[in-house]
């Protein structure tokens, strides 16, 4: 029943790395920034749910403040860091270096706030129940998978029905046409950052309240969310949702044959063999070149 | 205090190594690397390992570290020739995470996570040098010389393929340029070269383990040439004295708690790159038409 564990237990990774992986593809996909910070938003959700709830507020109002950081923090970016490099015609380059050291700035504020060691909530969510024989799952991994469905067809909905949605989806088509029709490109890539920010949240919650936090964790999310973001094809979000999961389980199936120290070597092998042999992803459309 | 400072040129030294060899590929191939450390790793492995069980002379243990390094390169140079941008990123990303896995889990070659102890110290003219006094020359004469070697070879006609790639793929193959050879050929050098600084490294300290050739040691090289100026002669040399200056300075301030000095360095590092790319995004010592070189490097595609 080894198999049976690991995959259960690999679709609940997966499912973090889905959410966030489709954070990050929303956001490159609309507004060509390489959002690499979006790990420190992830940092800053979860420890903003695990502060509010450990001073005794409650979950839900954790829930909420925590999507209110990570959305501030997006928005904040995009205005103060990436709308300046972008005006004057900031290449791919300048704007991930950017990025990455805004990342460093957050992971060493939060471990100077909180420490940088592990810390851990206690929920009775987390609490492992078997399932089969041999086979325990805790109520969490179910909300994760859960949560990844629910917040993925909200996703699509948004895009493909309302009038915002469709003018994000046109906005990483082109930016000119946008103008032309009356829309102001800025404030859609504030949405956009807004929205993709926000998904980290059911993640950096989750994450809390299961395995516990650190301040690196946001390093090792994004490192795993850019990785399914290439391997699912650049600029679809289904294929990041899908990557995020092959991620996942490819992470938690190695188990049955590899030690556990070598299971973020599967991931990263994966992704350097999808970019040298398919570099416009599983699921992507244009190539990379 | 005189120790003090021997010893942080002896680091400075190694790391403008480090930076000098990648701002040759980031700065000149727009080949932008985020496995810089696998090489400066490789390098410190191999030559540690050699100094260990053949012998503990330069001429035999830099060449088998360049030599090692140079092949292993071509992991890196493969996606190199494929994919530009952020993929590239990606990709000597996931080449980073193996090789740190590999790394400390090889333990017959690297000593795994422990390390490797007992370096021999480098002997020439019959002593051994390990004192900072001792090795700073040796240090630095590397570092001089091979700053030389890149500087010769970015004015010579592989140099100007190079920029001519950089700023237009399709436009340097029109003109007959072997775009995939010349790209292989800067990404083998550099690592060559950056085998040096490991070697170098191991000599130094007498103690290697993977710790010191992490993302983290990428990033901070990266930092290094980035800061200092991408595509200069002497920015990465200062981007690196800069940034190993760094806790030095901070540990003066009496009023910055001391237990959180390696945090503060990080936090000041990591922003001064997000604000040197908002208004400078040539770096410190990048003139203006540097800058607007550089900012072609990375937007091709």
């Amino acid at each position: 029943m080894l198999w049976l564990q690991l995959t259960l237990t690999g679709l609940q990774t997966g499912a973090l790395y889905a959410l966030t992986a489709v954070g990050f593809s929303l956001i490159f996909g609309a507004t060509r920034v390489f959002h690499f910070a979006h790990g420190a938003a992830f940092v800053l959700a979860a420890y903003v749910f695990y502060w509010v709830d450990t001073a005794g507020l409650g979950m839900i109002p954790g829930i909420v403040l925590a999507a209110l950081a990570a959305m501030a923090f997006g928005v904040a970016m995009d205005r103060l860091v990436y709308a300046p490099i972008q005006r004057h015609e900031g290449s791919f380059f300048t704007v991930f270096v950017a990025s990455f050291g805004v990342g460093i700035a957050v992971q060493n504020i939060v471990g100077m706030v909180f420490g940088r060691g592990f810390v851990t909530m206690n929920s009775t969510l987390s609490r492992s129940r078997e399932i089969v024989d041999g086979v325990y799952v805790a109520p969490l991994a179910w909300i994760a998978i859960a949560c990844a469905a629910v917040f993925f067809a909200l996703l699509q909905f948004f895009l493909r029905r309302t009038h915002t949605g469709m003018a994000l989806r046109a906005l990483a088509d082109s930016p000119e046409l946008i103008r032309v029709y009356g829309l102001d490109p800025r404030r859609l890539s504030s949405y956009a950052f807004a929205l993709g920010s926000v998904l980290v949240v059911p993640g950096a919650v989750i994450t809390a309240l299961g395995s516990g936090l650190n301040p690196a964790l946001g390093h090792h999310v994004m490192l795993i969310s850019l990785a399914a973001t290439i391997v699912g094809g650049i600029g679809s979000i289904g294929g990041a949702l899908v990557a995020g999961f092959v991620l996942g389980l490819a992470e938690n199936l190695a188990l049955i044959f590899f030690q556990s120290q070598w299971t973020e070597a599967v991931t990263f092998a994966i992704l350097f063999l999808v970019i040298l042999l398919r570099p416009s992803g599983l699921f992507g459309r244009a190539a990379a070149h | 205090m005189e120790a003090y400072l021997l010893n942080l040129g002896v680091l400075v030294s190694i790391y403008a190594i480090l930076a000098v060899t990648l701002n040759f590929i980031m700065g000149y191939a727009g080949i932008f690397s985020l496995a810089h450390a696998v090489f400066f790793g490789v390098g410190a492995y191999v030559g540690a390992q050699v100094g260990m069980h053949f012998s503990a002379s330069l001429i035999v243990t830099i060449p088998a570290a360049m030599a090692v390094s140079a092949v292993l390169s071509l992991m890196l140079a493969l996606p190199a020739l494929r994919v530009r941008g952020e993929y590239f990123v990606a990709a000597s990303l996931g080449l980073q995470m193996l090789a740190v896995t590999v790394f400390s889990e090889w333990k017959g070659m690297t000593g795994g996570i422990g390390g490797l102890i007992g370096i021999p110290a480098v002997r020439m003219f019959g002593e051994d040098i390990y004192r900072p006094a001792a090795f700073f020359p040796l240090a630095a004469g590397a570092a001089i010389l091979v700053l030389i070697v890149t500087r010769l070879l970015v004015r010579s006609s592989l140099g100007r393929s190079l920029t001519a790639i950089r700023d237009s793929e399709s436009a340097a193959e029109s003109f007959g340029k072997n775009v995939a050879l010349i790209k292989t050929i800067s990404v083998v050098v550099s690592a060559a070269l950056a085998a040096v600084a490991g070697v170098l490294y191991a000599n130094y300290l007498s103690f290697i383990n993977v710790e010191s050739f992490t993302l983290d040691t990428s990033v901070l090289v990266m930092a290094m040439v980035i800061i200092g100026g991408t595509g200069t002669a002497l920015g990465p040399i200062v981007g690196a004295a800069l940034l190993l200056l760094l806790p030095g300075m901070l540990s003066y301030l009496w009023f910055l708690p001391q237990t959180q000095i390696g945090a503060i360095q990080q936090i000041i590092y990591g922003l001064g790159m997000a604000v040197l790319m908002i208004f400078r995004p040539g770096g410190l010592v990048g003139r203006s038409g540097a800058r607007r070189r550089t900012r072609k490097a990375g937007g091709g595609k």
